[in-house]
């Protein structure tokens, strides 16, 4: 192979080598891009859990009472025995779980939101421990609770108040900035998860429609094996009965309603699309020039050029030009997904994951989580992307080959 | 076959599906020798001359060049051994359009294993005789036409050959330019000793060599 010979080539024949270069770095960018963004909704789609540090949360759907009354289980959330938790705690896959109890407490001139917390858990909503911003975080068996910060400032509760909740005295020793948190974990008092199981215990109302005994709750927050999500999401259906609501990252992926989102099939088949588009293009643009350089071949064999020095020179010149449009490619791809980075994106949290009584003012709109598209450009696709370039180089330069061996220096030399 | 003999064709024969271009034409060239093949357009000449320097096979016959049957060669074979033996000068010069004049002549090396530097000195050397030596770095599409056909003789000389085969060297250029490519051939054959078989309808052209060679509807006729 000779060097300044295929640099030259490249050089002089602008136009051929920019539009072999274009259009294979437009495929290798859409390839990119493409799998850049189906991994950010995936990313994304663990943002309203991942705020608690969990990858499920776990309800089962019930009954309320008629007269809403004292404390009562949400619709959405009710009772869920501890055998049932003993036995999710046993499946395969779980790293870490937090429990929680959330009630509703309709007092006589008062409606709360209650979520009754453990005291220390880096899953579920015992993770606000560290979003206390005024006074300190409760201790377990003194009847002490939190209030959600723009609450207290709302109806004017103060550190140190003492609230009455369902018939139960609970002292104010701090303040939460829960607004961070998952939609799920916003709550207007936090308690102790005692506590909350004892209100829950003591309400006739909520004891008749779902039966709570000591040591049940009614959510659950799973740290799981990101790869045994889905078989868990199956397997705690199995325990717990079809109708409980498993939320988990795909489940968000599914209301998120992008193509990128819906569906793994089409990125494959997009990204498939494109690396076709962009070897098509490599070999129309080697197929055109060879046809155009027959002559220049022809001239090569004729003084001496084996098939075998004709190919390799033919071949390098590809695989220059796919490596260059690979970096171009590249290129396009981190500046277009920097672009994107941009983006915001509402993820649509479930109606029966909001703690909020839907007949309650504001209860019954739509709640999203909303972030800043995370995507991001992984070594692994962009080496990935880049090799295929320059592979899609060496195929069509090694699969034309043939065609270079089939011109007869006879042929295409003969004088006009 | 003489002891001198670079070039022999035994019967040879070439054949086109049903039409036989070439009908079983026996012919050589002496080392040293300056051989014109002359005759009418479309007689078979260039075939010819095809079949004899291994750029084609023939259909029936055998091909000897400085000692070697080539006809039984695979492509490869014959690509080596025309760059090892054989020069070409084209009527439409074949220069590679994005080398410079320079590089044009060291193009059979290319493949070769030497330097960069010796394959510019011996480049250098050829353009120099032909009087090119400031047209060194230019490109074809710089060059006039005689100055074209000047480099595609360089071309032909740089491994050496024993036979240079010119398929109408002049046929692009006018009757002056064309005299002044004769003029090296001839010189060349002389100095060098290098035989050349040229291919040409120019009967008045064909006088300046040693033999002249008729062809008429793919047989020689004198």
């Amino acid at each position: 192979m000779n060097v300044g010979y295929l640099f030259r080539e490249l050089y002089y024949q602008k136009r051929r080598t920019l539009t072999a270069i274009l259009g294979l770095s437009i495929g290798i960018a859409l390839l990119i891009i493409l799998n850049a963004l189906s991994m950010a909704y995936r990313q994304a789609a663990h943002a309203p859990l991942q705020a608690i540090g969990a990858d499920i949360s776990v309800q089962r759907p019930g009954d309320v009472p008629k007269d809403l009354a004292g404390a009562v289980f949400p619709c959405s959330a009710v009772t869920i025995s501890q055998a049932e938790v003993e036995k999710i705690k046993g499946l395969p896959g779980i790293r870490g779980m937090g429990e929680a109890v959330l009630l509703w407490v309709f007092d006589p001139n008062r409606a709360w939101i209650v979520l009754g917390i453990e005291q220390q858990n880096s899953v579920g909503p015992a993770i606000l421990r560290s979003a206390v911003t005024e006074g300190r975080f409760f201790q377990e068996g003194t009847s002490e609770a939190l209030v959600e910060a723009a609450y207290a400032r709302q109806f004017g509760i103060n550190m140190g108040d003492i609230i009455s909740v369902a018939d139960r005295k609970f002292t104010v020793v701090g303040a939460v900035d829960a607004s961070r948190a998952a939609k799920i974990a916003v709550a207007n008092v936090y308690v102790s998860l005692g506590d909350a199981q004892n209100l829950a215990l003591s309400s006739k109302q909520l004891q008749s429609v779902s039966p709570f005994k000591p040591g049940d709750v009614n959510l659950l927050f799973i740290k799981a094996d990101q790869e045994k999500i889905t078989p868990l999401a199956a397997s705690l259906k199995g325990i717990l009965g079809k109708k409980a609501t498993v939320a988990t990252p795909d489940s968000f992926l599914k209301l998120l309603g992008s193509l990128f989102a819906l569906s793994d099939k089409f990125t494959l088949a997009a990204s498939l699309i494109a690396i076709i588009v962009a070897i098509l293009i490599a070999f129309k643009t080697m197929a055109g020039n060879i046809a155009e350089r027959a002559r220049e071949i022809g001239v090569l064999k004729a003084v001496g050029w084996t098939n075998r020095n004709v190919v390799t020179q033919l071949l390098m010149e590809s695989v220059v030009q796919c490596f260059l449009a690979g970096i171009l490619g590249l290129l396009i791809a981190l500046v277009v997904a920097f672009g994107l980075s941009f983006m915001k994106i509402s993820i649509p949290i479930p109606w029966d994951m909001a703690p909020t009584p839907h007949f309650l003012p504001g209860g019954g709109d739509q709640i999203f989580k909303t972030l800043r598209l995370p995507i991001h450009v992984p070594w692994t696709l962009a080496l990935f992307s880049f090799v295929l370039s320059v592979v899609i180089g060496g195929m069509t330069g090694a699969l034309l080959g043939r065609q270079i061996a089939k011109i007869k220096p006879s042929e295409v030399l003969r004088h006009e | 076959m003489s002891k001198s003999t670079i070039l022999a064709g035994e019967g040879l024969s070439k054949k086109y599906g049903t039409l036989e271009v070439v009908k079983g034409v026996s012919i050589s060239v002496d080392a040293g020798e300056f051989v014109c093949l002359v005759g009418k357009s479309g007689c078979g000449k260039t075939t010819l001359l095809s079949l004899l320097s291994g750029l084609e096979r023939p259909t029936k016959g055998d091909v000897v060049l400085n000692g070697k049957k080539i006809n039984g060669s695979s492509e490869d074979e014959l690509a080596l051994f025309r760059r090892q033996n054989v020069g070409f000068i084209f009527q439409s010069f074949n220069l590679i359009p994005t080398l410079s004049a320079w590089e044009n002549v060291a193009l059979p090396l290319f493949p070769v294993k030497m330097t960069g530097e010796e394959r510019k000195r011996r480049a250098t050397e050829l353009l120099t005789q032909m009087e090119l030596g400031h047209r060194m770095d230019h490109l074809p599409s710089a060059l006039s036409g005689g100055e074209k056909q000047r480099v595609a003789i360089a071309r032909a000389l740089i491994n050496k050959p024993k036979i240079i085969f010119a398929d109408e060297p002049t046929g692009n250029l006018d009757s002056a330019t064309g005299d002044a490519i004769m003029d090296i051939l001839n010189r060349l054959h002389k100095k060098e000793g290098v035989a050349i078989l040229m291919v040409t309808h120019e009967v008045e052209l064909a006088k300046t060599a040693e033999r002249l060679i008729r062809m008429h509807d793919g047989e020689v006729i004198s």
